[in-house]
This record gives structure tokens, sequence and C-alpha cells, in this order.
């Protein structure tokens, strides 16, 4: 294991140093820079644009900027947000913690309802039931989850109107969150996450739903499943016991995955409940092009997509013995 | 001892008798007869709030921004546009020219952490945003054509302003807003630049905010809600027509929205409590939302026309391909232009019937500037098709091909690009309406919706030979005391945008002109003289028609009723606003 570890630290050097790279002058090939919008203003002057340019270090070509970037980020300085004025770490980090808040929960109605779906279509294939269900998880996943929830916000408006149920119309909080008991303000926070991250574990559940009643089908199929029936193991530990567990092998593959998706935060749901997730912030800041602050979340991003994909193939030794790591 | 006591007693004495700052009763439509006091006012805003260092700021709304409410040493009185003392204790005293201003600050004055407010306040601000290296977005607001303002404390309740030059704006230019030189000073002294830039980010404890105005800081939640509570020291100095402290408001709270349609959303629920409509839309659903008895709001569509323009403009520095910089550069072919442009169906179909039709680089909303450009009767180039194939013909563009596009005695099209930022709907929807008239007399226009760092790379380009053939875009931004702006209107500036060869030069003796009579009128300090020379400026840039103006939007007003307090509706407008936020209650 311990060999593993550091073979996995060592490769991942290069990996990053390139992503860095990557990363930097893809952003920087972008037309315009931070500054282009204040040239628009009728009251900024040239010599004011100058000053402002030689502050950012935008003066400098990209290939110093890049230089001057990698010698702080060794030091673990991710460089000074230009809009916030501030480091980006400090100016990210509460957003993060945000959305991993929302992705974590989404996470869990997503598990909650794929798995007992998917395994249901297996189990029940080609029934009135398993059609259904997929027709509208279908139906649901081409559907883009931003616009479908602007639909939910639609109804909420009305239910709210209808019936003067104060039902969250978006954000994390209520107005008088600071005033309420810690266990109040779990709930507070709680009330205000359960609508965006039902709607995008509906949305989302489709495609894992057709995955477990694809892998289910086939081990149901193989030799030990109809062996261990034989046997006379119940159906229902056929089922999650002997089926379900070699079934999901692949996903657990893919849970390294969900590092990187956590503090990546929800998506454009996040923008239109405005919910103070990570999204929000990383549009505006492509839009007004802060550079370090984009480039200091994708570098955390990939850091964390290595670490992930190291810990899949740790989980997968794990669960599946006929696998070594070392 | 004795000497302190003496000072003490004298200071006791001189902050008793301090004259307070008077908030006149005609400010509000709504008066707090019963002195209604505490409660929030909910707004919101679109994107987080970046900073609430005021020296690094440069976002609209801003935290520092809104704690200085009801700050500066003149404020202007949306009745009259004068500037009447605010935290100067009477009018400055004017000597050598008019570029020397004496002014006595009002006595009493506290900041937030119950400090006084003295001279050396204006003095390290002033030098803090004139630090290149602060990068303050307001840096040139010290400086006249490059030029520094020099600002002198004469004592410790008195401050000097030395002009470079005579200046319309000076009132405007001393009334910035004075930030601690208690805590700032002592970071400066210490750190220089560097340390300013690093202080009050978001992350900043709220009770280490100290604040000059009616508002400091309570609380920031990231991306989601600043709220503001009043200062309790502004009321000593700042009371309504009856004696009563302001502000009436405890909280002045933002909720971060990210996008306007989820503000809309937070107004139709009640969660906030104004809103900015922004078209026929947003206002049929605030107005259903009031019929149904679900909001009770006040609303008022076309209150006034937007401080802001939309127009098109030439590129006249072409050598690469002389035909056409010919054709930019002659005034007949932008007159025609002007003649395409059909602003009536522009504001129809691109602002839903709400706008207004403009022909100047003066928003609409500056009146009085607007009645002094007509009586010096600048022209206006209104929706005419056959006037522009008239003006067309005499170019030489006579006859039409078998596509119905005018050609020259070559054969050659009438054909140029014009571009505008993709995703702006309403400048994408100018465009095709320009686009479709022009092929109406035979003009083939390309009109493509680009990146909008492109464009704006396009249009701020210098040189003979500059990027663009005509671009769609917009400026919004200054002041009515003097609407023409200075990056705009003199030749080698910015956004001298039809213009803008190497060298800076004027082209035409239009543009010299037009370059005299801005500096001129900016130098004028008496109204009505500045509006005439401001006339005639508009005469001479009509007659140009370098940039053909289109249509504004209109500005309405909505908010919900459990707030008072407003301005009476004759003086709410896009420029002054809405309402005076410390006359503001709850009902």
């Amino acid at each position: 294991m311990f060999p593993f570890l550091i073979r996995r630290f060592f490769q991942s050097i290069p990996t990053l140093l390139l992503a860095s790279v990557l990363i930097f002058f893809v952003i920087s090939l972008a037309p315009g820079d931070f500054l282009t919008p204040a040239r628009l203003n009728p009251g900024i002057s040239e010599q004011q644009l100058a000053n402002l340019s030689a502050t950012f270090g935008l003066d400098k070509p990209a290939y110093v900027q890049y230089f001057y970037w990698m010698k702080n980020l060794l030091h673990g300085d991710f460089g000074l947000s230009f809009q916030y004025t501030q480091p980006v770490l400090p100016v990210i980090w509460p957003r993060i913690v945000n959305s991993v808040y929302l992705v974590l929960l989404n996470l869990v109605f997503f598990y909650a309802i794929a798995i007992p779906i998917g395994v249901y279509g297996a189990v029940r294939q080609n029934s009135f039931g398993d059609k259904a269900v997929n027709v509208v998880l279908y139906f649901l996943l081409g559907f883009p989850s931003f616009f479908l929830f602007l639909i939910v916000i639609y109804l909420i408006l009305n239910v709210r109107n209808a019936t003067g149920w104060d039902i969250p119309l978006g954000g994390m909080t209520s107005g008088n969150y600071d005033q309420l008991s810690s266990s109040g303000q779990f709930w507070d926070v709680l009330k205000h996450l359960l609508i965006p991250a039902l709607v995008l574990a509906v949305t989302d559940a489709a495609s894992l739903t057709r995955v477990i009643r694809g892998l289910m089908l086939e081990v149901m199929r193989s030799d030990y499943i109809r062996t261990a029936r034989a046997k006379g193991v119940s159906e229902r530990s056929a089922i999650w016991k002997h089926t379900f567990r070699n079934a999901i092998l692949p996903i657990v593959a893919g849970i390294g995955g969900l590092l990187p998706a956590a503090i990546s935060g929800a998506g454009f749901v996040e923008v239109v409940y405005a919910y103070p997730g990570i999204t929000p912030m990383l549009l505006t800041a492509i839009t007004a092009q802060d550079l370090y602050l984009i480039a200091g979340f994708t570098v955390i991003s990939t850091i964390l997509l290595i670490i992930g994909n190291a810990l899949s193939d740790i989980l997968l030794a794990v669960v599946d013995p006929r696998i070594k790591v070392g | 001892m004795k000497k302190a006591l003496f000072l003490a007693l004298a200071m006791t004495a001189t902050t008793s008798m301090a004259a307070p700052f008077v908030y006149p009763a005609a400010w509000t439509a709504e008066q707090n007869t019963a002195n209604k006091r505490g409660g929030e006012f909910r707004n919101s805003t679109i994107s987080d709030f970046k900073t609430i260092n005021p020296f690094t700021s440069a976002e609209s709304p801003s935290l520092p921004t809104q704690m200085s409410d009801g700050t500066g040493l003149f404020t202007q009185d949306p009745r009259t546009n004068e500037f009447i003392p605010d935290m100067a204790d009477g009018p400055a005293v004017v000597s050598n020219n008019n570029k020397r201003f004496v002014v006595k600050i009002r006595p009493g004055m506290k900041f937030s952490d119950g400090q006084a407010i003295t001279a050396d306040d204006w003095i390290t601000t002033w030098k803090i945003h004139t630090d290149d290296k602060v990068g303050s977005n307001t840096y040139d607001n010290f400086f006249l054509n490059d030029k520094p303002i020099v600002i002198k404390k004469i004592n410790d309740m008195t401050l000097q302003f030395d002009f470079p030059a005579q200046s319309s704006k000076a009132l405007v230019l001393m009334s910035y807003t004075p930030w601690p030189d208690h805590i700032f000073g002592k970071a400066y002294k210490a750190g220089g630049a560097e340390a300013i830039k690093k202080m009050w980010g978001v992350g900043t404890n709220p009770s280490e905010i100290v604040s000059p105005g009616a508002w400091t800081m309570e609380s920031y939640k990231a991306g989601e809600r600043a709220v503001l509570k009043a200062n309790k020291f502004f009321g000593e100095w700042n009371k309504d027509s009856k004696g009563n402290a302001l502000p009436y408001l405890d909280k002045y709270s933002y909720r971060i929205t990210g996008d306007v349609n989820a503000a809309l959303a937070a107004y139709l629920a009640g969660q906030i409590d104004t809103f900015a409509p922004r078209n026929a839309d947003d206002l049929a659903q605030i107005k259903k939302a009031i019929d149904a008895g679900n909001l009770k709001a006040y609303l008022k569509a076309n209150v006034s026309p937007q401080a802001q323009s939309s127009w098109i403009v030439f590129n006249w520095n072409k050598s690469a391909d002389t035909a056409k910089q010919t054709l930019f550069r002659d005034v007949r072919f932008r007159r025609a232009m002007s003649h395409i442009a059909n602003r009536d169906a522009m504001i129809k179909l691109a602002l839903g019937g709400l706008g207004t039709e403009t022909y100047f680089s003066t928003y609409p909303i500056f009146k009085s500037q607007l009645d002094a450009g007509q009586k010096a009767g600048a022209p206006q180039y209104k929706y005419d098709l056959a006037q522009a194939t008239k003006l067309l013909a005499q170019i030489g563009y006579k006859k039409k091909n078998a596509d119905g596009y005018l050609v020259d005695a070559k054969g050659k099209v009438l054909e140029f690009n014009l571009a505008t930022n993709s995703g702006n709907t309403t400048r994408e929807q100018l465009g095709q309406i320009f686009k479709d008239e022009a092929k109406k007399v035979g003009v083939k226009v390309n009109f493509t919706p680009i990146d909008f760092n492109t464009l704006v790379g396009q249009l701020t380009a210098k040189g003979e030979n500059r990027p663009f053939d005509a671009i769609l875009l917009g400026l919004n931004g200054g002041d009515n005391v003097w609407s023409f702006g200075q990056n705009v209107v003199p030749c080698g500036t910015n956004l001298h945008s039809y213009n803008n060869p190497t060298d800076g030069k004027c082209l035409t003796s239009q543009e010299q002109l037009m370059t005299k009579l801005y500096y001129q009128g900016d130098a004028e300090l008496n109204t009505a003289k500045r509006l005439a020379i401001g006339g005639t400026l508009m005469k001479t840039e009509g007659e140009l028609q370098a940039v053909i103006y289109l249509v504004g939007n209109s500005f309405h007003v909505t908010f919900n009723e459990r707030v008072g307090g407003e301005f009476p509706a004759n003086l709410m407008d896009a420029y002054y606003g809405t309402r005076s936020n410390p006359l503001t209650f709850i009902k």
C-alpha cells in the first residue's frame, strides 16, 4: 500500500505541472483581460488604466505571469483574486463548503433514488413499473436542470401565494438565521437545501439507474447466483448480498470522481436558486477574467481528482478480492 | 491638566452647539410624523460583494458606497441640482480665480467607532486614493487633465483645495467620503499601498469596520447576505426636519441573488423590498402579483429615462481599406445611417415600448442640457428612408444590383460589418432592426454579435488601421453638472472611438471645436452659461454625426408598501433614485 501511494505521488507531479500550464494559458488565451470593462468607463483615464495594469501584473507577458504564479504556488500561495483583492483560498473556501453541503445531500438522495429503482428494474425487468419509471426519468434527464428549476421556483411561488407556507425560494439561510438556536439554524439550512438537492437528484438519477439495472441483470444471470439460489438462499439475500455487491464494483471505481465533483458545486442550479455555492462565483470570475481565482480553483480540483483516483483504486481493492494495490 | 480640562470643556461645548445637517422635509413624500424607528430595508444585488475596502472597491452597488450614505462635504439637492453643504459647515470660500476653495468642516461629526471626523481623514483618504500602487477606482477624481488637485489641512476643522484649473465639477470632486485616518493612516504609514490593499476584505470581522456614513457593517455571509446596521453616531449630526436623529431604520441589508430572475421571484414573494424592473415582462409580473393581492407594492413605469446610451460608431481609421475609410469619413453617409435607424421600432420591439429616442451623447435624463441643445439648434437626423436614399445617391450610390443592394459606379456593393457584444439581447435586437431597415434602402449590413472583450479591444484600439467597420455598444456613467465624457469628447482619449490615430490628433474642425468646448464647459461655473456651451457642443456633435445615437431604456420604480419615506414622485429619476435612505422608515 505505502509504495503504491509513493509511486502515485511522484506520478502526479508531471500531471499537475502540465495541468497548471494548460489551465493558465487557456485562461490567458481568452480575449481581453480583467480590466476590459474598465476601458469602457468614460471616467477612467489611460493613466489610471496603466496604473491598474501594473498593480495586477497584467502589463507583463503571460509566461512571466505564469512563472510568478508557479513560484508562489510552490509556497502554497494561490495568488490574489483581482476582484476581491484578497488571497484566493480564503475567498473560495466558504463557497466550497456551501457547495459540499448541497452536493452531499444531493448524493444521498441520488443514491437513495437510483439504487432501489435500478435494482427494481432488474428484478422486475420490463414490467409496467419498470417502464413507467424509466419514461419519467428519461424525460427528466433530457431537461436542463436549471430550466426545470425555474419551473420549480414558479411552482413554489404559486404554492406560497395559495397557502401562505414559507417555502424557501433560494439562498441557504433565512433572514433571521443569526437569531436562531443551533438546532434552528441546522433545520433552516436543511430546509433551504432540500428542494435543490432533491430536484437535482431526480433529474440525474436516470443515468445511474440504467447502469445499475444493466449490471444487476448481468450478474443475476451468472452461475454463482444460480448456485446460490439452488442452495436455497432467500430471494432478498440473492439480490442484495450476492448480486448487488458484485454489480456495484464499476460504480465503486467511479467514486473517486466524487471528490472534485463535491467541491465543483451543483452547477447552474446554484445560480438559479441564488445558492451561495462555488458555481455563481466561478461564473462571475470567468466573466470578469479573474485569472488567479479560476486557476487556483482549477488546480485544487485537479489535485482532488488525482487523490480521488488513488482512493478509487484502494476502494476497489477493498471490495474486490481479485484486485491488489502495490 | 487645566489645559486638558479646558480643551475637553471647549470640545463638549462645540459638540453640543454644532448645527446638524437637516434633511429637508421636501425630500420625502411621506413624512415620518410618528417618528417610527427600527426595522430593516431589504435590498438585493446580483453578484457577491467583493470587498469592504473603499480604496480598492470597483463594483456597483458596493458596501463602502452604501456605508458612506450621507457623507461628502456637499450633496446635490434633487429639487434644484444645486450643491448644499453636508459635511461642510457652510459654503466654500472661493478665491484665486475660482481655483482655491477653503471649506470649514461641520463640527461634532463622528465615525461609527465614536472618533471625531477631522481634516486629517480627508487628507489621508486623498493620499491613499492618489497612490497609483493602490489602484483606486476614484484615482482620476483627484486630477484635472492629468494635473493634481492639491488638498491642504489648514487646521483640524478646515481644508483648502487648490485646483490646477477652474472646474465646474469642483464641488463634485471635493465631495468624496473621508475614511478614518486612525485606521487607514496608521496602516498606510506602516505598510504603504500593499498594506492598504489587504485591508477590509469580505472576510474581515464586521466589528473592525469603521464608517463615517449612515451605515456600518453588521454581518456578511459569503454569497448570501450583507447586513448593514445604522451608525449610532450619524444621528448626532443628521436630523430630520423635526429634529429627530437619522437614519430611522436599524438595518439595511442586501440579499445576493446571483440572478435577476431570482431577485424578481424574491420580490414577488415579499422577501425583498425593492426591485429594478428591466422591461415590460417584469412590470407585468409585478402588476399581476399586486392585482391578485399577493403583493402590496408601489409600481410606476417610465419614471424617467435611464442614464445610459446606445449607439453605432463608424471607424475612420482604415488605412488598409481606403474606400471604406473615405465612406465612413463622409458626413453624408453617417447622416444617412442616422436616417436609417428606426428608433421608434427599436423602442417598440427591443425595449417593449418603454424607452426614449436619442440623438446626442447627452442622456435624455439630463433634460436641462437637452433643452439647451435644442435651443442651440442641434440637429436630429430622424428616421427617414427617402432622405437616406437621397444622401447615399449624392455619394454615388444610385443603382441597385440584382440582389437589391446599392452599388457604386464600379459595381461595388455598399456594405459594412457591424458588431455588438453577444449575449446582450437588447443590443442584438437593435442591430437586427438596423440591418433590416438598411436592407430597405439597399445597404448591406453584415451584423455579427461577438465576444464582449474582443469588441472592447477593437473599439479602444489606437492606430491608422483599426480592426473594425462599425460597432453597436452603449455607455453609462457621468453626472448632471457637465454631462459630457472626459474620455469621449476630446480627441486622443480612450473612447473617442470614431477617430483614434496613433498621434491622437483631431481630423476635422468639428472635433477641434468639440474638444475646445468640452474644456470650456468643464471650467464654466455659471450653470446657464455652461448649459449654453453644452448646447453648442451638442449642435457640433449632431452635425458631425460621428456617433449615431439610437435609444435609451426607461427607469421604472417599484417597492414594497411596508416601507415609507420615498421621494415625491416628481423627484424620482434614474439619476437621484427613489429615496434618501436615511429618511426611509418601516410603516
